[in-house]
């Protein structure tokens, strides 16, 4: 893995205009628009808000009851939309479901599907960008905090983190927020399993 | 400007200021990212003896819906004095005159660099509030608010920043305290896009000429250079040494 470096709003990334996302080119050149990780052409936001983008996993909680479906906070400025055509259960304001988003446009009008009520647990709220982090290569970082917690873990792309069964969330939640706090940094998956093997009971 | 004539110091002794600058040089300036746990993106600045902290919330939707655009998101800004703020008395806290027009200023110059056209029918708030002043608030506060934007991950074509000249003892200077607004002849406060090298926000007190105008411009973006740096280490600091919890330490 190159060194990678640490950008920030307006600061050049090439002389070339490149494609790059977050990036923007003005004149002929590159530049940064976020605070974020560069190498090698490409630019990892390190903070932001969630953009959604069709497809994405995700956890919502329902917001409002509609006649024809329910209102979900997705963790944006808009709220999602699911149909009730969509679903065979029905849900309360509160429940917390994890979906696929299914449609979304110009305006950021949200339709999501695939839903799925989540059991009785603990919702822990994250910066988006730092979830495929928490989820790791291939589900590792994830898979390692369910084997060693116990718990049903659910890794939104939203930023929304469900924690459910019967293990010990609390250990879960403060090796999440661990993660969040130093997803730029390298060996962070040795850290948090030391982390975990250390306060496990 | 504004003070009483009878009462004023000499502002220029031998080259130095008041309180021992050269013309050039700017006051302390210190910048913490990051230190408020509930908002999106925060800063605390201390430039000088002034005291900011800075507060970036969004995008989040547009309340009331009137105000909303398909196009692009609103950029909401609050500039507020604390009434303990100041040497004087401040009265009564909440908007009054010249917050408005300072907010609506800061509101402007960061209108120019945020790429609000990613976040149709949503607003950005940014919320400055003066703790402690002692002359270029203004300045101060887009610094800030500038930093907070950035640690909020809100896109922006440049980080900016703000520092203002002053014509003291007939002599142009750069980042003016408060005496030096108070019983200068001029006062003129100037926000810079570093990368272009673009004029976001400029206001002028009292007179200049042309070629006075063209040397603080000059004093005004060498010590814009300087503020970026600041920036740029505050920001660079979070992620240097990461915290899981936030919090805002002021001696």
């Amino acid at each position: 893995m190159s060194e990678s470096k640490i950008v920030i709003p307006g600061e050049l990334l090439s002389d070339k205009p490149e494609r790059i996302s977050y990036a923007f080119i003005d004149n002929g050149k590159t530049y940064s628009t976020v605070v974020g990780l560069y190498s090698e052409g490409k630019l990892v936001p390190l903070e932001g808000p969630y953009e959604p983008l069709p497809d994405d996993l995700i956890v919502g909680i329902i917001s409002e009851v509609k006649f024809s479906g329910y209102s979900i906070d997705i963790n944006t400025a808009y709220p999602a939309f699911l149909s009730s055509r969509e679903i065979r259960e029905r849900y309360n304001m509160g429940d917390t479901i994890f979906a696929r988003i299914t449609m979304i446009d110009e305006v950021r009008s949200t339709e999501i599907g695939d839903a799925k009520k989540l059991a009785a647990g603990r919702l822990v709220k994250v910066s988006s960008v730092k979830i495929p982090r928490i989820i790791g290569k291939k589900n590792s970082m994830i898979d390692m905090l369910q084997s060693a917690t116990g718990c049903e873990i659910s890794a939104g792309r939203n930023g929304y983190v469900w924690i459910a069964g019967t293990g010990n969330a609390t250990l879960a939640e403060k090796a999440i927020r661990m993660i969040e706090a130093q997803a730029h940094t390298h060996g962070l998956t040795d850290r948090v399993s030391q982390y975990l093997k250390a306060n496990k009971q | 400007m504004g003070g009483n004539a009878a009462n004023k110091p000499k502002l220029l002794v031998n080259g130095k200021r008041v309180d021992g600058r050269n013309v050039d040089d700017i006051r302390n300036v210190k910048i913490v990212a990051r230190v408020l746990n509930d908002a999106d993106g925060s800063a605390y600045i201390e430039w000088g003896k002034n005291k900011i902290l800075a507060g970036v919330y969004g995008p989040s939707e547009c309340i009331p819906r009137h105000d909303q655009s398909l196009y692009r998101g609103i950029i909401k800004c609050r500039y507020n004095m604390a009434p303990f703020s100041g040497a004087e008395e401040h009265g009564r806290s909440g908007p009054n005159r010249r917050s408005k027009e300072l907010s609506k200023v800061i509101r402007e110059a960061f209108e120019n660099v945020i790429i609000s056209e990613n976040f149709p029918k949503t607003q950005i708030e940014i919320y400055v509030e003066i703790l402690q002043s002692d002359g270029g608030t203004r300045c101060a506060a887009v610094t800030a608010a500038a930093v907070a934007l950035a640690d909020a991950g809100i896109p922006m074509k440049d980080m900016i920043n703000a520092v203002a000249v002053c014509k003291i003892d007939g002599k142009m200077a750069v980042d003016p305290g408060k005496e030096e607004d108070n019983f200068g002849d001029s006062d003129m406060p100037i926000a810079y896009s570093p990368r272009t090298g673009e004029i976001l926000l400029y206001q002028m007190d009292g007179l200049l000429t042309r070629e006075e105008l063209a040397e603080g411009l000059k004093l005004a973006k060498d010590a814009s250079e300087k503020i970026r740096k600041i920036q740029i280490e505050a920001i660079q600091k979070v992620y240097e040494e990461p915290k899981e919890e936030r919090f805002l330490l002021i001696k």
